[in-house]
């Protein structure tokens, strides 16, 4: 393990408040921009703890891990606006819990 | 073991004369409409050309060439070979070497005349196409050397005669009595079925050599059950007792076809099927004894309902059923020479006396009721001496076919120790000859009664006597005289019913028994108390009080003064017992009809909707309580579905973290 001048310990406690954060967010919030917002948040601390140790063991397999979660991200967020968008069209307004044609 | 069966070889002629009919049935089928007249001429010359083949056969049939054990008798072509034991081919040898040259000879003279007395039916192609493929079909029947071929034709045979006897299937009559008859022969044909079953398991082949050769390691009980299985199958196709109903209605079909099949050839597969398998009857007494009773019974049957007709092709349908009875009884015995020459006098003679019918019905435009007939001899002298013979022949008067044969089969019963059959044969010789008499009498002695009102002869429901249009017919009363093309063959029969039956004259040394010689078992015998020719006298008495009883109520000069009165009263007051034929119809119909409509009845109402359906509805149920269940979860709430997601993953991270101790 590489020494480092902030101790690993941080950054995973950093990382799993932001995660927390993000679920919560997708949890309770009902307009779907916020959820979208929340769920970049998880993919950033998923993202941080990526790097933080591949510092920590000199592994540059997080780094490349890191690149591949914000592509993914990118596609994410470019599908979930265009999901936005489609049903603001439709219903004028959006709210995640109007969206229920699926209800058995 | 292996046994073989007639002289294997080449024989084209035999495949010739098989196939020829097939082949005039499918010409005259595909171009019916083309051959028009032809097609008689046509169908005609295949079976005349088949018959020729035949007799040029004959040489082939009766060969005797030494074999291993025993000698091989007639010829064998063999077909196909399927899995071992399931070879097919062709056996021609002396037993169906007679049945082939009945079935060509006669079956050539019946075409002849059909074309006579179907000229003017519309579907006159048709009707030869059906009679070239039954020729055809029972040939296959009687050719064939194992029990599946016999089987086919078998099959093949009532399939003809369902189409030749609802020939005229505008008419619901036809169509009843045709179906009757397709049923009662499948019910048969199911009996032989289960007769090859057995004897596929216990001798694993199929071919008669076989089965006979090895009747020997069957044990007795399952002989029994194989005879008595083939014995259905005999009884339905020859109308034996109870399976005996469809005859009489069978002649709803045109007289040459009850000429032809219900009366000379079809009919008598039966006798065939018995006489075929004289080796395993030989070995089980228990089956010869079955064999003989219902054959008595039913010989002794049809001579009391023969009395009681008046329809006068129904008259010769119970006079048929009863001669077959005696070549039943005859072959069941053991008496295979006598039983089989009765089938071959009864085939010239009975065809005679159906198309001698068919003369006096052609020329009374289809009056078939004989109480409507009466004084057509001097009208239809042809018809008359025809039917003369015809007559005396059945009855057995000396010197005609049918007194060599039916003496033959009467002392044979007393021969192999049967008296009481022996009595049954003499009574119902007197028998036959007072209804055959009492047909000759009402029909052609005293006054035409055609024009006599049918309510004044006791005639109560002359849309169901038979009597069908001929009172409303424009050509009522107008007797145009039957064309040459009928009267020749009538001619032709006329000589074999004299003469056929002195085949039999000389005892051991006859041309029959000569003919027969390896053909049957011939067991020594006793020579029984009662000799042969005081047989014949006995029976000669039997039917001189037969037919004086009949010359009594029916010629005497009294009897034909007042006829319509007579008829009239002996109409009214026929048992009911005779006039429903022992109410056999009506107890088929509660044994059989009844019983599976009641079943019909219960598994209609109870097990197919309770059970059947109520499965298929349970199932359906169950499904889709299964779906309300889970559709439930489906909220729609995407929310909702995160916290489970989160709550899931949760579960996971628990597991590893705390129960499967860290994640490392």
């Amino acid at each position: 393990m590489l020494p480092m001048s902030v101790p690993l310990i941080d950054y995973v406690a950093l990382s799993s408040v932001i995660f927390f954060i993000g679920v919560a967010g997708v949890l309770v919030r009902r307009n779907p921009l916020i959820v979208l917002m929340s769920i970049e948040l998880m993919f950033n601390a998923a993202n941080l703890l990526f790097m933080a140790f591949a510092r920590a063991w000199g592994n540059n397999a997080g780094h490349i891990f890191a690149f591949l979660v914000i592509t993914v991200a990118a596609a994410e967020a470019a599908i979930g606006l265009a999901i936005v968008v489609t049903v603001f069209r439709t219903a004028r307004h959006v709210d995640v819990d109007d969206v229920s044609l699926m209800k058995g | 073991m292996h046994y073989q069966m007639g002289n294997s070889g080449s024989y084209p002629l035999l495949l010739l004369l098989w196939l020829l009919p097939l082949a005039g049935a499918i010409v005259i089928w595909a171009f019916g409409p083309q051959l028009k007249r032809l097609a008689g001429a046509l169908g005609s010359a295949v079976v005349g050309a088949s018959f020729v083949a035949t007799l040029l056969s004959w040489h082939d049939g009766t060969q005797s060439v030494a074999g291993a054990g025993a000698n091989l008798v007639g010829a064998h072509q063999a077909l196909v070979s399927w899995l071992p034991g399931f070879d097919f081919g062709l056996l021609l040898d002396p037993l169906s070497l007679l049945w082939v040259c009945i079935i060509t000879g006669v079956g050539f003279l019946i075409h002849v005349y059909s074309i006579g007395y179907m000229y003017d039916d519309k579907a006159f192609a048709r009707f030869f196409a059906f009679l070239n493929f039954f020729v055809f079909a029972m040939l296959t029947l009687v050719l064939s050397d194992n029990f599946v071929g016999l089987l086919v034709g078998w099959g093949l045979v009532g399939l003809a005669s369902y189409f030749l006897i609802g020939f005229w299937f505008e008419k619901p009559s036809a169509v009843a009595a045709a179906r009757k008859a397709f049923v009662i022969n499948v019910a048969g044909d199911v009996g032989i079925m289960f007769a090859i079953f057995m004897i596929v398991a216990s001798v694993h082949s199929i071919a008669f050599g076989d089965v006979f050769g090895n009747v020997g390691s069957l044990s007795t009980p399952w002989l029994l059950a194989i005879c008595i299985c083939l014995f259905i199958g005999a009884a339905a196709k020859s109308a034996q007792v109870p399976l005996h109903t469809w005859l009489p209605d069978a002649m709803e079909g045109p007289t040459p076809v009850s000429a032809l099949i219900h009366a000379a050839t079809m009919v008598t597969a039966g006798v065939y099927l018995v006489a075929r398998c004289a080796p395993l009857w030989s070995q089980n007494a228990d089956a010869q004894l079955l064999v003989g009773i219902i054959g008595g019974i039913t010989a002794l049957a049809g001579a009391i309902l023969g009395c009681a007709q008046w329809d006068i092709k129904r008259i010769l349908a119970y006079s048929t059923m009863s001669q077959i009875g005696y070549m039943i009884m005859g072959v069941g015995v053991g008496a295979y020479e006598g039983g089989v020459a009765h089938f071959f006098t009864h085939a010239f003679f009975k065809a005679q006396l159906f198309l001698g019918s068919g003369l006096i019905i052609h020329a009374l435009a289809n009056e078939q009721d004989v109480r409507r007939m009466g004084g057509l001899m001097k009208k239809l002298p042809f018809a008359f001496v025809a039917m003369l013979v015809g007559v005396l022949a059945i009855c057995g008067i000396p010197g005609f076919s049918g007194s060599f044969s039916k003496d033959a089969v009467i002392y044979g019963t007393l021969q192999h120790g049967h008296p009481i059959l022996y009595a049954i044969g003499i009574l119902t010789a007197g028998l036959t000859a007072y209804y055959m008499f009492r047909l000759l009498f009402v029909t052609f002695f005293g006054s035409y009664r055609g024009d006599v009102d049918p309510s004044d002869l006791g005639i109560r429901h002359p849309e169901l006597a038979g009597t069908a249009h001929a009172a409303h017919d424009d050509h009522h009363g107008e007797h145009h005289a039957p064309a040459w093309l009928m009267n020749v063959p009538v001619g032709i029969l006329i000589v074999p019913s004299i003469f056929a039956g002195w085949l039999l004259f000389g005892g051991e040394h006859s041309p029959w028994a000569q003919f027969f010689a390896q053909q049957f078992p011939h067991p020594t015998l006793p020579t029984p108390a009662i000799s042969e020719l005081t047989t014949t006298l006995i029976v000669l008495a039997c039917v001189a009080v037969g037919i004086g009883v009949a010359y009594a109520r029916y010629a005497t000069a009294a009897a034909q003064a007042d006829a319509v009165e007579r008829l009239r009263g002996e109409s009214v007051r026929m048992p009911a017992l005779l006039t429903n034929a022992f109410y056999f119809d009506a107890a088929l119909d509660l044994l059989f009809v009844r019983t599976s409509q009641l079943f019909g009845t219960i598994f209609g109402r109870l097990i197919d909707p309770q059970i059947i359906d109520g499965a298929v509805r349970e199932t359906a149920f169950s499904a889709q309580w299964l779906g309300t269940l889970v559709r439930s979860f489906q909220t729609g709430l995407v929310r909702a579905y995160a916290f489970v997601l989160v709550i899931g993953v949760a579960c996971f991270l628990v597991y590893y973290a705390v129960i499967s101790g860290g994640l490392h």
